[in-house]
């Protein structure tokens, strides 16, 4: 057993195993998708309520990973119980931030054109990429090992611990998201105002509080994204956000935009695929992948795999 | 005898589960004007989307002038010369009225992209055709006033009149109204009659009226189809639908079998 | 003013609000000209002059300033030929720095490999020299024109948002398959392209690119864009072909884009796949979106004003992205009809 911090794709692997060399790849494709998965259903919930593409989603989780990187240095190394207190700090900050930029910027642009929200949108993410570049620098930072980092080796197929607490944490977050979302009022009242604001505010939602809290979910679940992601490839910059935050979007869309689990299946079907390509020797063409899946899935099946379609009425 | 203008036979559009329109023969002859009523949901703007193309039929086959329309794109149905109205306004509402207009005047199929950078003779020729016609059709229907204001500026009833001019411009032979009379007021709907008869004896075309005001349909329709659940349940003059007792059941239910007459 | 009480609910503009509209027969005769622009092609030619004239006395222009004014230009010809795409037929396309960038690397590749074996060692005359460049812009144009097809035939059935993405992966498609195009520089893009852009070719292509656009949606034909905007089904049902005019601008606004790239590789001398990626493409929407969309004099004035800011601040330049990007947003907030766009709703030029 060796201990090390090191990125999902420079994994060894050896080509003497495909079997193994396929698992290795497997394993490492559905830590990474679990992190799109948290990111899209940011996206996904976003869109559910209010019908826009959240650009400044990706980097929301951007600074979920500053938020980390800072309240690392107060913890103590390596351990679980801080590693946590990271986490959680991170989400509440990114809730905060994310229900702040619905409260100050798309709630005074909600029935305007799609193109305006949309603007504003990549207006808001500028902002953050740019102040991330004043306030954080524009070099990359190395995040801290916040939790425990071991690699179980099974033959040549390397597990590390980071990436086990990866799926573990990602799968707690998107049960408890879906409990939220089908067990408590608050839930079902998203679930209300995303297939009829209007008819939701009727029965007595009140469509600010529940918008708002959506963000503040996606949010502190984009921010998770962030630290998990930046615990795998430990360095941390202001536009670290934007690939990663296209990708999920993309699996956002794969799985069915507004539809919660489609986000989930999006995100590890994605990143499974993207790892698949990276070992291969189509590695440079990693993030051309991505946009040739989303349109493939815009053309073919526009509803995602898990969406249903409609059509305009005359 | 000659064939009818349009003919729909067993013309059946399902949705899934559900039949919209279940084979329903109908047709509109040369210079007719017919109705084509039913309670909510009955199918009656379904219809009118399969005779435009907007959807394409299941079963059954739709003839326009002895030409089958299947699979032809809207547009190119409207070449073959059928224009219609929205049941809800579909004006281009940033255009003004005479654009509205001499948009649809369908001369301009003879410019292309590239004839617009050159601006030749044919070009300038062209333009000018249409803006006269445009011109016209403004003067007929009185709309000249409003001729630059934005379309979606004007009022409600003109609005509705502006789309019917909009529809003549394309030089149609057969008019499909989707409920004109919806939202106006009992004077507004006399001047309507009036308009679709001075319509149909000025421009010599055929008209298909959706309608649920029966004093609009009753007042200029030759012959009336009543259709419900998408099933066609009787045809014939505004007298006998008047009198069929389908169609009052298919309206009222059972026991209000006078309210019709006098609505 | 007039009150006009709301009709009836059926109707599309059915609301329960009292809306006061202008009472349409004081509406100013807004001038939609009988027969629309009397001689475009004198004014073409009259800017085609201008350039030639203003191009004679370029080395007495100070260098820092000749170069503001074709980044300028540059931006001009991409705001005014997404303009067609977005603005008058209402498409979303996030993809332009795609097409600009097939034209860079095309127009690049032409004078590069090309330009060597037709003019020889010596280089040519400069008429020669211009006469090469031409060539290699038009080529740049007409393949970004071939991607705006390969794009825009299968992207147009989608809409809004759906469309906005499927243009933007293909903008980022292109770059990646750039990035890894040997022959065309990978990664590390293609240098030491002479620098043929001057001040007369970049004025000359934003004339082209204005005349074209103008013309085309000042005719009975061009409407078509305007109706294609407003109301897809309804300019089915009077006889347009939407999907032809959407592709006709895609395709049109996508030979601008390249040959704006064309005229920014020959300028920049350099060029680089990541030069191209999205960011770019969203500049431009800025531009479109903050003239007005369908408005060519607003986005031209938003060209200017979007690429002289960056100049402005550079004094702050720690902070410029920072007011850039909330200045986007105060804009989208207080001025969703853009900031030239003086009319709501449809503004002529």
């Amino acid at each position: 057993m060796t201990t090390q911090s090191e990125s999902l794709n420079s994994q060894p692997s050896t080509l003497n195993f495909p079997l193994s060399e396929f698992l290795q790849q497997l394993l490492n494709g559905l830590s990474l998708g679990a992190i799109y998965a948290l990111i899209a259903l940011g996206y996904t919930m976003v869109y559910g309520v209010l019908r826009f593409i959240n650009f400044a989603h990706s980097d929301v989780f951007m600074v979920g990973s500053f938020i980390g990187y800072y309240a690392g240095k107060h913890v103590p190394e390596r351990t679980y119980w801080g590693g946590l207190l990271v986490l959680v700090v991170a989400m509440l900050g990114c809730a905060l931030l994310g229900m702040l930029i619905e409260r100050l910027c798309y709630r005074r642009l909600r029935g305007s054109a799609t193109l305006n929200v949309l603007i504003t949108a990549i207006g808001v993410s500028l902002l953050l990429e740019y102040s991330g570049q004043v306030f954080f620098g524009a070099t990359p930072r190395t995040f801290p090992d916040i939790f425990p980092s071991t690699n179980f080796a099974f033959g040549s197929l390397v597990i590390s611990s980071n990436q086990i607490l990866v799926i573990v944490v990602a799968t707690l977050l998107m049960v408890a998201l879906q409990l939220i979302v089908y067990r408590t009022k608050i839930g079902t009242a998203m679930r209300a105002v995303s297939l009829n604001p209007k008819a939701a505010q009727l029965v007595g939602v009140n469509n600010d509080i529940v918008i708002s809290f959506t963000f503040g979910l996606g949010s502190a679940l984009a921010a998770a994204g962030g630290i998990l992601y930046a615990i795998n490839y430990p360095s941390i910059d202001p536009l670290m956000g934007v690939m990663p935050g296209l990708k999920a979007f993309v699996a956002a869309v794969l799985g069915g935009i507004g539809n919660i689990p489609g986000a989930a299946l999006g995100g590890l079907l994605l990143g499974t695929v993207e790892t698949f390509v990276n070992g291969s020797q189509w590695s440079t063409y990693k993030d051309a992948i991505a946009f040739a899946i989303l349109i493939g899935i815009l053309l073919f099946r526009p509803a995602g795999l898990l969406g249903k379609f409609t059509v305009e009425k005359v | 005898m000659a064939a009818p203008l349009l003919q729909l036979d067993k013309a059946t559009i399902r949705f899934g589960g559900l039949t919209a329109v279940n084979s329903v023969d109908f047709t509109v002859g040369e210079d007719e004007l017919v109705g084509l009523i039913g309670p909510n949901g009955a199918g009656k703007t379904t219809v009118f989307n399969l005779m435009t193309g907007v959807y394409q039929p299941t079963d059954g086959t739709i003839t326009f002038n002895g030409t089958p329309i299947a699979g032809l794109r809207v547009n190119e149905i409207v070449d073959l010369g059928i224009a219609r109205t929205f049941q809800n306004i579909r004006l281009f509402g940033s255009l003004s009225v005479f654009d509205n207009v001499r948009v649809a005047c369908n001369l301009h199929r003879a410019t292309s992209p590239i004839q617009a950078l050159i601006r030749g003779k044919s070009f300038r020729a062209d333009e000018a055709a249409i803006t006269k016609r445009a011109e016209e059709l403004l003067d007929i229907f009185n709309l000249r006033r409003f001729r630059d204001a934005p379309s979606k500026s004007l009022p409600y009833g003109e609005q509705r009149r502006l789309e019917i001019v909009r529809c003549l411009a394309t030089k149609p032979k057969l008019l499909l109204l989707d409920e004109p009379a919806a939202g106006m007021n009992p004077t507004e709907k006399i001047e309507l009659v009036r308009l679709i008869q001075q319509v149909q004896k000025q421009f010599n075309l055929s008209i298909l009226l959706v309608e649920h005001s029966m004093k609009v349909v009753m007042g200029v329709c030759q012959r009336i189809a009543v259709l419900d659940y998408g099933v066609k349940i009787a045809e014939g003059n505004p007298a006998q639908i008047q009198s069929d007792k389908k169609v009052i059941e298919a309206y009222l239910g059972e026991d209000h079998q006078t309210a019709l007459s006098h609505h | 003013m007039s009150l006009r009480f709301p009709p009836s609910p059926n109707s599309r503009h059915g609301t329960f609000r009292i809306r006061v509209y202008p009472c349409p027969s004081v509406v100013k005769n807004s001038g939609s000209p009988t027969i629309p622009v009397p001689r475009p092609h004198l004014y073409l030619l009259a800017a085609l002059l201008v350039a030639l004239g203003i191009s004679q006395f370029s080395d007495r222009i100070d260098p820092y300033f000749l170069d503001v004014i074709i980044g300028i230009g540059i931006n001009i010809i991409l705001a005014v030929s997404l303009n067609l795409v977005n603005g008058y037929t209402g498409q979303f396309s996030l993809g332009h720095a795609g097409f600009m960038s097939v034209g860079a690397y095309l127009a690049a590749a032409v004078s590069l490999f090309l330009g060597p074996k037709i003019l020889g060692e010596a280089g040519g005359t400069a008429l020669q020299q211009g006469l090469m460049f031409l060539a290699a812009l038009v080529a740049g144009g007409l393949g970004a024109a071939f991607a705006g097809l390969i794009v825009g035939v299968p992207s147009l059935r989608l809409k809004g948002d759906y469309l906005a993405l499927v243009t933007l992966g293909f903008g980022e498609i292109i770059r990646v398959v750039f990035q890894n195009v040997e022959f065309l520089g990978g990664a590390l893009g293609l240098n030491g392209i002479p620098a043929y852009t001057t001040i007369f070719w970049v004025l000359a292509f934003v004339a082209l690119s204005v005349f074209v656009v103008t013309c085309l949606v000042h005719s009975t034909y061009g409407r078509g864009f305007l109706a294609t905007h407003d109301d897809e089904i309804a300019s089915e049902s009077v006889g347009l072909n939407t999907t032809r005019y959407k592709i006709v601008a895609f395709v049109i606004g996508a030979f601008f884009a390249g040959t704006a790239g064309g005229l920014y590789g020959h300028f920049k001398m350099t060029i680089t796949p990541t030069g191209f990626d999205f960011t770019k493409s969203i500049e431009i929407v800025v531009m479109v979106i903050l003239g007005g969309m369908g408005n060519t004099l607003g986005v031209i004035l938003a060209a200017i004003l979007l690429t002289l800011l960056p100049e402005l601040l550079r004094p702050i330049a720690e902070y410029r992205m920072i007011i850039y990007s909330l200045m986007l947003i105060i804009l989208m907030l207080v001025r969703p009809q853009g900031l030239f766009n003086f009319k709501f709703g449809k503004a002529k030029l």
